[in-house]
């Protein structure tokens, strides 16, 4: 048993700090730099942020060198994420494009695919979201009905997509689409590498409940895109699908490192407020509250590590994401309450009135409602763990 | 980055499960409930055989000289079969105090013939209508003529029938403090004791009291120092906290397993209620406690091997986890196992009662949670 890192690992700590502090955004670190709340200025920010990322060497770290990453190891990329989180770095704009579609095109796609693709989507110069959800197909996935129908070299594709992250900046999508109705559903859908960029795409914002705007809804009236777009066969989509979903090594590494600081801010929350002039901390009831959700907090941590030591030992993740994916949002969400009734009545006030003036924990409680939801439902969680971890018959319908 | 047990570890567990799967896992807990005690003695004497109460006793008597890690695969196991006896209060409540607190003298006596598997140790802490405070702590012990003259009671001594030796809380000096307890290693042998046994939930452990009518100790037997014993205490408990959470862990697993099989034989409605995600979801937030349990255990067992700075809310927490998830999970077995969970013939209800020994056993879950929250600095 070790917890330590390894002199190599903690060079790299230290490599990607110093960047970090030579790079980051004015003031970033002091919690003094001024980022426009304007969308179309906000999605400049985030762009520039990649580019400067990519020339530092530090946008798609486990890429190989010859894409321009720097192979770096699977413990690498969780100091990486260790550190990106400790400072709060600004959103990763080309998530989907670096973690998802650049691995599988370099994977499975075809050569010209990758010279096409793979190069603009590590410079950020070309956005990529990911088309996956519909109205009626959200945990059930293989239930998508956006139709492609084949033209001569061309698809007309229809339909609609919805929960598409970052689609109001993408320039590409990673888009499912039916192109045969077998009776197995799996079947019979085959992946597209759409241009946003024209007419038959349309994109409408999806406001959130903490009033910000990452998802769209993505209206597809005849777009078009051609044979050589397809990433492997015709039909054969649910294959890729689940390809892509191997290359997310980590995780959900980020999100614990996320948890494990936000307990550490709610510590100091609860030791700044008083209730009638005694620090929160100083109330046993509190303190037993803290208690729990350290024991929890620390436990999640574990439990992620533990499972890091298997994706280790062999070679790829195993079906344990789920666990640490259901534990870690469901306690992040129950952290974040904690935070809000924590500041009693005035947990109610918000933005600029909010006793943290930024509302720190009042967005975080609220955007944490879509954690137990995205990237699979707690209740998807478990019956994935329900039946693979612990041999469970499969649900009906199934 | 490597957070699991080793090879070797892994390879002893086998070893041990093997053995305890053997003698019928729970059939030897149920023959001591009915009285019968030769089974739990041949079953101990096969684990001592094994070296498992040899693990963490060290090299110089008799021991194989290895850490709190070491000892996670036969708690484990020893959790599974909801083993009887003093295992775990022998060799990590009574080995990390001798080995850490003991003279030499004491450790010659005690320590071979506990790697042996021949001497058992059990603890005498509460008193009647006590807390685990120490200003419960009344037991009278006065000097006289270079010996320590014992009177008073203890009660809810663990398997104390089965103890060759106690180690007792008595107060030496004045007033209710924690500074005026010593901890004393008194036989069970010793005239003008007597016994009562107590019933407990939990029949696979034995409670009793003790009455000390004017026992005569003789000061050799004062482990560590006089009047400092609560301190000591403390440090034992660190050890036998880690290791009780590894023990639950093992409960919960088997627990885990009873209802998963259960659910995947058991059909209602023309097929496996684990189909139903109504039970499916249950049986998974099992799973969820019984892995978080065993990381904080397995990390708790190493902070301590290990001397890390955060060893004490490590072992509290693993602590609180463990036991209050025990009971937790335990009574959703018997629920999901529906009318037979509620029958004494399935194993359900031994788990569930096993969980109420351990809650607050040896320190209550509100003192450890005291523990935790003065340790993290609050």
């Amino acid at each position: 048993m070790d917890f330590s890192f390894t002199t190599k690992e903690e060079k790299f700590r230290l490599e990607l700090r110093a960047w970090l502090e030579e790079n980051l955004p004015e003031g970033w670190l002091e919690g003094t730099s001024n980022v426009s709340k304007d969308e179309g200025e906000y999605a400049v920010f985030l762009r520039n942020w990649q580019r400067k990322l990519y020339e530092g060497g530090w946008a798609a770290i486990a890429w190989p060198k010859k894409y321009g990453g720097r192979e770096a190891t699977l413990m690498e990329e969780i100091v990486y994420q260790q550190e990106m989180v400790r400072v709060k770095a600004p959103a990763l704009v080309n998530y989907v494009g670096i973690h998802m579609v650049g691995p599988t095109l370099m994977q499975i796609g075809t050569d010209e695919q990758k010279s096409k693709y793979i190069q603009k989507i590590i410079t950020g110069e070309e956005v990529w979201c990911q088309g996956y959800s519909e109205p009626n197909a959200g945990s059930d996935l293989s239930a998508i009905q956006t139709s492609a129908v084949k033209d001569g070299d061309r698809w007309i594709i229809n339909g609609q997509k919805v929960w598409t992250s970052f689609g109001h900046l993408a320039d590409r999508c990673f888009l499912l689409a039916r192109t045969n109705r077998f009776d197995k559903k799996h079947k019979g859908i085959t992946v597209f590498l759409l241009d946003m960029n024209q007419p038959g795409v349309e994109t409408r914002p999806i406001i959130q409940m903490d009033g910000q705007h990452d998802f769209n809804e993505v209206y597809l009236n005849d777009a078009i895109a051609y044979d050589a777009e397809i990433v492997g066969e015709v039909d054969e989509g649910w294959k890729v699908t689940i390809a892509l979903l191997m290359h997310e090594r980590t995780g959900i590494g980020a999100q614990v490192f996320t948890l494990e600081q936000q307990f550490k801010e709610l510590v100091a929350l609860a030791k700044e407020l008083k209730e009638d002039d005694m620090p929160l901390m100083d109330n046993p009831l509190v303190r037993h509250t803290m208690v729990d959700l350290y024991t929890r907090t620390r436990g999640s941590l574990l439990n992620y590590y533990r499972n890091l030591t298997k994706t280790l030992k062999n070679g790829h993740p195993g079906a344990e994401g789920s666990m640490d994916k259901l534990m870690v949002s469901e306690l992040t969400k129950e952290l974040l309450s904690q935070s809000i009734s924590l500041q009693g009545h005035k947990g109610v006030l918000w933005k600029e009135d909010a006793i943290s003036s930024n509302s720190y924990w009042q967005d975080n409680y609220l955007y944490s409602f879509g954690q137990t939801i995205g990237g699979g439902t707690s209740e998807i969680q478990k019956n994935t763990i329900g039946e693979r971890i612990l041999g469970l018959p499969k649900d009906m319908g199934r | 980055m490597d957070f699991s047990l080793n090879q070797e570890q892994e390879m002893f567990r086998g070893y041990v499960r093997k053995y305890l799967d053997g003698a019928g896992q729970t059939k030897t807990a149920r023959a001591y409930i009915e009285g019968e005690n030769e089974s739990l003695r041949t079953l101990l004497s096969g684990l001592a055989e094994l070296g498992c109460s040899s693990i963490n006793i060290s090299e110089d008597h008799g021991g194989m000289g290895l850490g709190p890690l070491d000892l996670i695969p036969v708690l484990e196991e020893t959790g599974r079969s909801l083993l009887p006896g003093l295992f775990l209060e022998t060799n990590a409540l009574a080995v990390p105090l001798i080995e850490k607190f003991g003279t030499e003298v004491q450790k010659d006596r005690y320590l071979a013939e506990i790697a042996a598997g021949r001497k058992t140790f059990s603890l005498a802490w509460l008193e009647p209508g006590g807390s685990y405070g120490p200003s419960d702590i009344n037991l009278e012990a006065k000097s006289l003529n270079g010996q320590l003259i014992l009177s008073g009671v203890k009660s809810m001594v663990p398997d104390a029938g089965l103890a060759d030796h106690y180690i007792v809380l008595v107060r030496t000096g004045k007033g209710k403090r924690n500074d005026g307890i010593t901890l004393l290693i008194v036989d069970r042998n010793e005239t003008n004791i007597t016994m009562e046994s107590q019933k407990n939930i939990d029949e696979t452990r034995h409670l009793a009291a003790l009455s000390f009518h004017d026992v005569e100790i003789p000061m050799g037997q004062v482990l560590g120092s006089m009047h400092q014993g609560w301190d000591a205490l403390q440090e034992g408990l660190l050890s036998f906290n880690a290791a009780l959470s590894a023990v639950i862990v093992g409960c919960m697993e088997k627990v885990v397993e009873m209802a998963a099989e259960y659910a995947k034989i058991r059909e209602q409605f023309g097929q496996p209620i684990g189909r139903f995600q109504a039970i499916k979801h249950r049986i998974v937030d099992m799973k969820m406690d019984l892995e978080t349990a065993r990381s904080l255990a397995y990390y708790a067992n190493w902070a301590l091997e290990s001397g890390a700075e955060d060893r004490v809310q490590a072992v509290s927490c693993a602590r609180i986890f463990a036991t209050k998830a025990f009971v937790r999970i335990s009574s959703d077995n018997i629920q999901v196992h529906g009318g037979i969970g509620f029958t004494e013939e399935i194993d359900c209800h031994l788990f569930v009662k096993r969980a109420r020994f351990y809650e607050n056993y040896l320190g209550s879950t509100e003192q450890y949670y005291k523990q935790a929250a003065t340790a993290l600095g609050w």
